[in-house]
């Protein structure tokens, strides 16, 4: 604000107050409740149960991490989670790229054809239950590939990375060629290393998608081991809440049991979020300052 | 792909000078050729699959061998005493995203257009920005607990001001509205205001410097300047999300879902997924989604020639 603020007449003094204070109040929305699952996570089980614990631990402990760790075989999903997010996003960014860069081509016979052929499933596609019975005829559902493999190449995707290509200068391209590069060559030595941004973008979209798609584990694996950890998450949630609703719904008669299951079900969901939300907040700050210039080039599409 | 010149040579020469090109291209056609296969085996096989909407399937037959039932799933969708419910849940859902939250990542470009001080700026989007990047699981676990009984930090709140704490938000229906559109807004309103923000940007700063000179208030310069100029970046966007209307948000509403709130919050994404995937009537399920799919294709065709007359922006 400064110097200039003073200049300012009442109603723009208000007018940037209130701005401020509503951005503030915004920001508050997000860390609060956030806080209050952190405090929560940390505070041990029992103790909480007296309630009055808002946005920071009354006493610190690794209590419920540990139980939810040998517990819920939660390491096991962690460690999916992680194989499909590195593995799935390394090849998926990498295998789209290069189909980006051939459709880039203008010369390539059947070109356009290409891009319509991939760009036309962005708008139809026969729906969730061929997608399942495809799955299974293929013999993917209940594999951990069925994480990798179906999410491999994303029309959106390659049409972002294939609108950054085409502004590369083609006089490097060309200068390339006459020094005997083939196409795969140009690719890897001249056009990968120039669009950092936008792969570092498609990347960290990729990764977050990996890592935080549940839907997956829920309805195309059956095997209790191949859960990641997002699909977990997501099962205690819902099965927290049913076993509220039934236990109410006995009558209430046992409070004693109903609040003991609360209060290890509470506690282990809030480690289990601070463990699923960790990973994204930490990458979070060193991909961020790809973002405008990835989100430009997506909207230029637009 | 033949050029104008290439006509007038003889078959058999413009197959060679073809097959030269595509030989000189080699390398892109192995570096797309796993692209096309790809799609073919997971978007275009499926579209096949849309045959199940017209058969009774039967596991032993496959796809092709079961027999035809004709347009049986679409009458019993449409006579159900659910669908109108399903379609009204969904419209209303969806048509609260579109039209009611549009204004709203407009209004935040414009607020943080207004401030000055870099660090507040970057450190408030950076916050602003992350719950995109969170799932829907874990925000409706964040719901769960802020908005839970007695514990949660919102009765609390209404305790400590003297009301009663026990309000279960999540399983009310009169609070469903609420909690959905709050939710979709904490989650979208930072990620959506980059793109309005771009476009705000992107004003000739000309005119602003005019304004100032004819003694324009800050109001004035927002109302008849910067609105106008990003309106048709606005109009676009909106244009095309039209073509979402049937889907609106599986994620957040399956799992915000409670036995409570079912009548408001059944939509037809959470409908498709429970008589398909959970119960197994796998034709009328994908009948369903086919109706779906089919509309919104109709609404981005229909939508994207607005856009190009109006604006002479398309998608193609």
């Amino acid at each position: 604000m400064g110097k200039e603020f003073y200049r300012l007449s009442a109603g723009e003094k208000i007018f940037k107050v209130v701005n401020y204070l509503l951005i503030i109040a915004l920001c508050l929305s997000i860390i609060l409740p956030f806080l209050n699952i952190f405090a929560l996570a940390f505070n041990p089980g029992k103790d909480a149960e007296r309630g009055g614990i808002y946005f920071w631990p009354r006493m610190w402990s690794f209590e419920n991490f540990g139980k939810v760790f040998e517990a819920a075989n939660i390491g096991q999903a962690f460690a999916i989670s992680i194989f499909r997010t590195v593995v799935g996003t390394a090849a998926s960014v990498f295998l789209t790229a290069m189909a980006a860069y051939a459709l880039k081509s203008k010369t390539l016979p059947g070109g356009k054809f290409f891009t319509m052929f991939v760009f036309f499933t962005m708008l139809f596609s026969g729906g969730i239950i061929p997608y399942y019975m495809l799955l299974k005829s293929i013999h993917l559902t209940n594999t951990i590939w069925v994480y990798v493999i179906p999410s491999l190449y994303s029309a959106w995707n390659l049409i972002i990375i294939r609108t950054f290509f085409q502004q590369i200068h083609p006089s490097l391209e060309e200068s390339a060629r006459i020094d005997g590069y083939n196409d795969f060559r140009i690719f890897m030595k001249i056009i990968l290393p120039l669009s950092r941004p936008v792969i570092a973008v498609i990347s960290l979209f990729n990764a977050v998608g990996h890592w935080n798609d549940w839907f997956t584990g829920a309805f195309y694996v059956r095997k209790a081991a191949l859960r990641p950890l997002s699909t977990l998450l997501q099962e205690m949630l819902t099965s927290a809440e049913a076993m509220r609703d039934t236990l109410n719904q006995a009558a209430g008669t046992n409070y004693d049991m109903i609040e003991r299951i609360q209060v290890t079900s509470n506690s282990l969901k809030m480690a289990t979020i601070i463990v699923v939300v960790t990973p994204i907040v930490i990458i979070y700050p060193f991909v961020q300052r790809y973002f405008a210039k990835g989100i430009m080039i997506g909207s230029m599409k637009e | 792909m033949s050029q104008g010149s290439s006509s007038l040579l003889k078959p058999d020469q413009t197959g060679r000078k073809l097959w030269k090109k595509v030989l000189e291209h080699r390398y892109l056609y192995f570096m797309l050729l796993p692209c096309i296969v790809f799609f073919i085996i997971f978007s275009y096989i499926p579209m096949g699959g849309l045959l199940l909407a017209f058969k009774d399937y039967k596991f032993n037959k496959g796809i092709l061998g079961s027999p035809w039932v004709g347009l049986e799933y679409f009458k019993t969708f449409f006579s159900s005493y659910q669908s109108g419910q399903l379609v009204k849940n969904t419209l209303i859902i969806s048509g609260m995203k579109l039209f009611l939250y549009l204004p709203f990542p407009i209004i935040l470009a414009l607020m943080f257009n207004e401030i000055r001080t870099r660090w507040f700026k970057n450190v408030s989007q950076s916050i602003l920005y992350l719950p995109h990047f969170i799932s829907w699981v874990v925000v409706v676990g964040l719901l769960q607990r802020v908005l839970a009984p007695d514990t949660g930090l919102l009765n609390q709140l209404i305790s400590g001001l003297g009301g009663d704490g026990s309000t279960y938000f999540m399983m009310e229906p009169k609070y469903f509205y609420q909690i959905m559109f709050g939710s979709h807004f904490w989650k979208s309103i930072g990620w959506d205001s980059i793109i309005y923000m771009a476009a705000i940007s992107g004003v000739n700063p000309d005119m602003y410097e005019a304004a100032k000179m004819d003694g324009a208030s800050k109001f004035r310069e927002i109302w008849n300047i910067t609105l106008p100029s990003i309106t048709p970046t606005v109009v676009i966007l909106f244009i095309l999300s039209l073509g979402n209307i049937l889907s609106a948000g599986f994620d957040q509403l399956y799992l915000l879902r409670t036995p409570g709130n079912m009548e408001l919050s059944d939509i037809l994404d959470t409908y498709i997924i429970r008589v398909g995937l959970q119960s197994g009537q796998y034709g009328y399920a994908t009948a369903v989604g086919m109706l779906q799919g089919v509309i919104g294709l109709v609404l981005v065709v229909l939508a994207n020639r607005i856009s190009r007359k109006v604006s002479e922006t398309s998608l193609w």
